[in-house]
């Protein structure tokens, strides 16, 4: 079913937490919104879920207005980062709660419970209480919980931030999985980027009750707007240069070589940008950089200033003078102190709007 | 060396158990006493040095039902104690739920407004209560006590149940609203069970406060809707304290709030420890 999200606004007190954000999400689609906390992330698919009502603003699920209605009559399914269990209740009635709820006949239910519980892996569990599972079979109790109705909206609240490193990367290939063959429309919310890139249709990348970025996983890694959704995105982040349009429309850059040869579309975006002191910046990723001879034509000498071998790739920090930026590569017999030379190829530098800056449509 | 270690073991657990004993015995004894003295005759009770062995006898409670009415006095206390800490209970829990849950504006103030209830002493509120009671027409009712009690009752069950509400994670009862609850159904199916531990130890105290309470029931009843405590107080004469009476009266009244702790005991060892419901 599709979500649309139209200027949507949330305030507490004085505090606002969402600035009219606005989004569509299309049906069987996997939605992903991403930020530090205390970006609004939660409280828009609180909002959508029915759990907080926006100050201003409209959301309709499958073409309905639902703007102030009650969570029970929204007909979606949610995953909480505390699971939100009822202690209570054997995994079997937890299971089985949404559907006592609607009333269906106890034998469907039944039924249903085990083919949900089969499908999750928690056959052997039925019985159990909640305080006596893991971490991760709770988590898989929740969603079962919340699939065993066969939801047409599925929201997940940082569903996998109580969980382990190892256990994180196998819970998210199976929710992906189970989701995306359900065909149910989902918004996950998470501040884990690798998450988000793995996982998603479509990232909304969020600041401040905005939604900096919205764009599919590698366009928001490849593309990135503004100077946040740039360094929050990526480990080791975007490496950003202060940047000037020039009247004319030539874009100058603090390394000179960098920006000589950009390219046309890149230009182009820089004329959009609008900053009252004609400040952008130039962005490229780290491992897009590539270590050259000192002195090659085109490049940069830069000063070598700490090298990190990670085994797979290596990191390494240098410096023009003032300016401090990192390269990853591949093996390399740089050392502290020596003086190398950078070479940025042009089609993959992109012009990054400064974050007070405005974009012109 | 694993013998001197199991003596030391076997010694400092016989020095737990001696003082285990030795503290029952300190806190059981004055209950024994009561109870074995509620069974002795005028003579056995005033003998000294005191008597271990006598020949029971029903006297005492025979004089507590005929010459001071216990019966109605039971009744009475039944009636009142049950209804009051129901009322206390019901609508105090509700009030706790909505300080707990809702935004309600003034919300710290209203809380504290509750519990400046319980700041005021008793006694200042006798003669304005006899005075309204006059007027309603329900002085020497069983009412008035009701009113008296709920009220007393309330503020201490806001206080404590709006703790526990606390406890339960907001997200059990969000998962229940998503489930298909309202807000009521969310409440009473997946809240209200999980404060079941809560709501027992609240009312056995709230309980027994009323219960026990002589001061109110003293000045607010005469004849009509005297409770326990206000008869046991007349076993003191004139002349002289009746020791049988006053033992066959209290073990009366102890009587119903030992069966209560016990009907409530799997509850409350929980709902003593407070936030004992986290999943």
């Amino acid at each position: 079913m599709a979500i649309h999200i139209d200027t949507v606004y949330k305030q507490f007190g004085l505090l606002k937490v969402v600035n009219g954000v606005s989004v569509d999400i299309k049906d069987g689609e996997f939605f992903v919104m991403l930020g530090p906390s205390g970006c609004g992330k939660t409280t828009t698919l609180r909002m959508v879920a029915g759990l907080e009502l926006p100050s201003a603003g409209r959301i309709s699920i499958d073409g309905v207005d639902m703007t102030y209605a009650e969570p029970r009559h929204r007909d979606i399914a949610m995953a909480f980062q505390d699971y939100g269990l009822y202690p209570n209740m054997t995994v079997f009635k937890n299971i089985e709660f949404p559907l006592k709820i609607r009333k269906l006949d106890v034998r469907e239910r039944a039924r249903k419970v085990e083919d949900t519980a089969e499908k999750l892996g928690l056959g052997e569990l039925l019985q159990r209480k909640p305080s006596q599972l893991s971490g991760g079979q709770r988590q898989r109790v929740s969603l079962a919980r919340a699939l065993v109705r066969n939801p047409k909206v599925f929201l997940m609240d940082e569903p996998l931030s109580n969980l382990d490193a190892k256990l994180r990367a196998v819970m998210r290939t199976e929710i992906k999985k189970l989701v995306t063959s359900l065909g149910i429309t989902t918004i996950y919310v998470t501040h884990d980027q690798i998450e988000a890139m793995a996982m998603a249709d479509r990232i909304a990348v969020m600041s401040r009750g905005n939604m900096v970025q919205v764009a599919s996983p590698l366009e928001v890694y490849d593309r990135p707007k503004t100077r946040f959704v740039a360094e929050f995105i990526g480990s080791p982040p975007m490496n950003l240069f202060p940047a000037q349009l020039q009247p004319g429309g030539t874009v100058t850059c603090i390394l000179p070589n960098f920006a000589h040869s950009l390219r046309e579309d890149e230009r182009a975006f820089a004329t959009q940008i609008v900053d009252g002191k004609g400040g952008l910046l130039l962005g490229i990723r780290p491992e897009h950089l590539l270590i050259v001879k000192a002195g090659a034509q085109g490049a940069t000498d830069a000063l070598v200033e700490l090298v990190e071998p990670l085994g797979q790739t290596t990191n390494v920090y240098v410096s023009v003078g003032d300016v401090r930026f990192v390269i990853v590569t591949d093996r390399t017999t740089a050392r502290a102190g020596d003086t190398i030379g950078v070479a940025a190829p042009s089609e993959l530098l992109r012009v990054v709007a400064n974050d007070d800056a405005v974009l012109r449509h | 060396m694993a013998n001197s270690r199991t003596f030391k073991n076997g010694a400092s657990a016989l020095a737990a158990y001696a003082l285990a004993i030795t503290a029952a015995l300190f806190f059981a004894f004055p209950i024994f006493w009561m109870v074995s003295s509620s069974f002795k005759s005028e003579v056995d009770i005033s003998a000294y040095p005191p008597i271990w062995s006598f020949t029971p006898t029903l006297a005492n409670y025979a004089q507590l039902f005929t010459e001071l009415n216990a019966w109605q006095a039971l009744l009475n206390s039944a009636l009142i104690v049950g209804l009051s800490t129901c009322i206390a209970m019901a609508a105090g829990t509700l009030a706790a739920y909505a300080l707990a849950r809702f935004d309600v504006k003034g919300k710290e103030f209203l809380a504290f407004e509750i519990l400046s209830i319980r700041m005021l002493p008793p006694i200042v509120s006798v003669i304005p209560m006899f005075i309204i009671a006059r007027q309603l027409g329900i002085f020497d009712t069983p009412w008035l006590l009701i009113a008296a009690y709920a009220l007393s009752g309330l503020p201490f069950v806001v206080w404590v149940m709006r703790v526990f509400i606390q406890d339960i994670p907001q997200s059990i009862e969000e998962a229940a609203m998503i489930d298909g609850c309202s807000r009521f159904e969310t409440f009473w199916r997946v809240t209200l069970p999980l404060l079941l531990p809560g709501l027992a130890a609240t009312m056995v105290i709230v309980f027994m406060f009323a219960w026990n309470e002589f001061l109110l029931a003293s000045m607010l009843t005469s004849q009509e809707a005297k409770t326990l405590p206000v008869i046991a107080a007349n076993a003191i004469k004139p002349k002289a304290i009746a020791w049988g009476l006053a033992s066959a009266a209290g073990v009366m009244m102890s009587l119903p709030v030992v069966i209560l702790v016990l009907l409530m005991q799997r509850y409350l060892v929980r709902g003593l420890t407070l936030g004992a419901v986290k999943g």
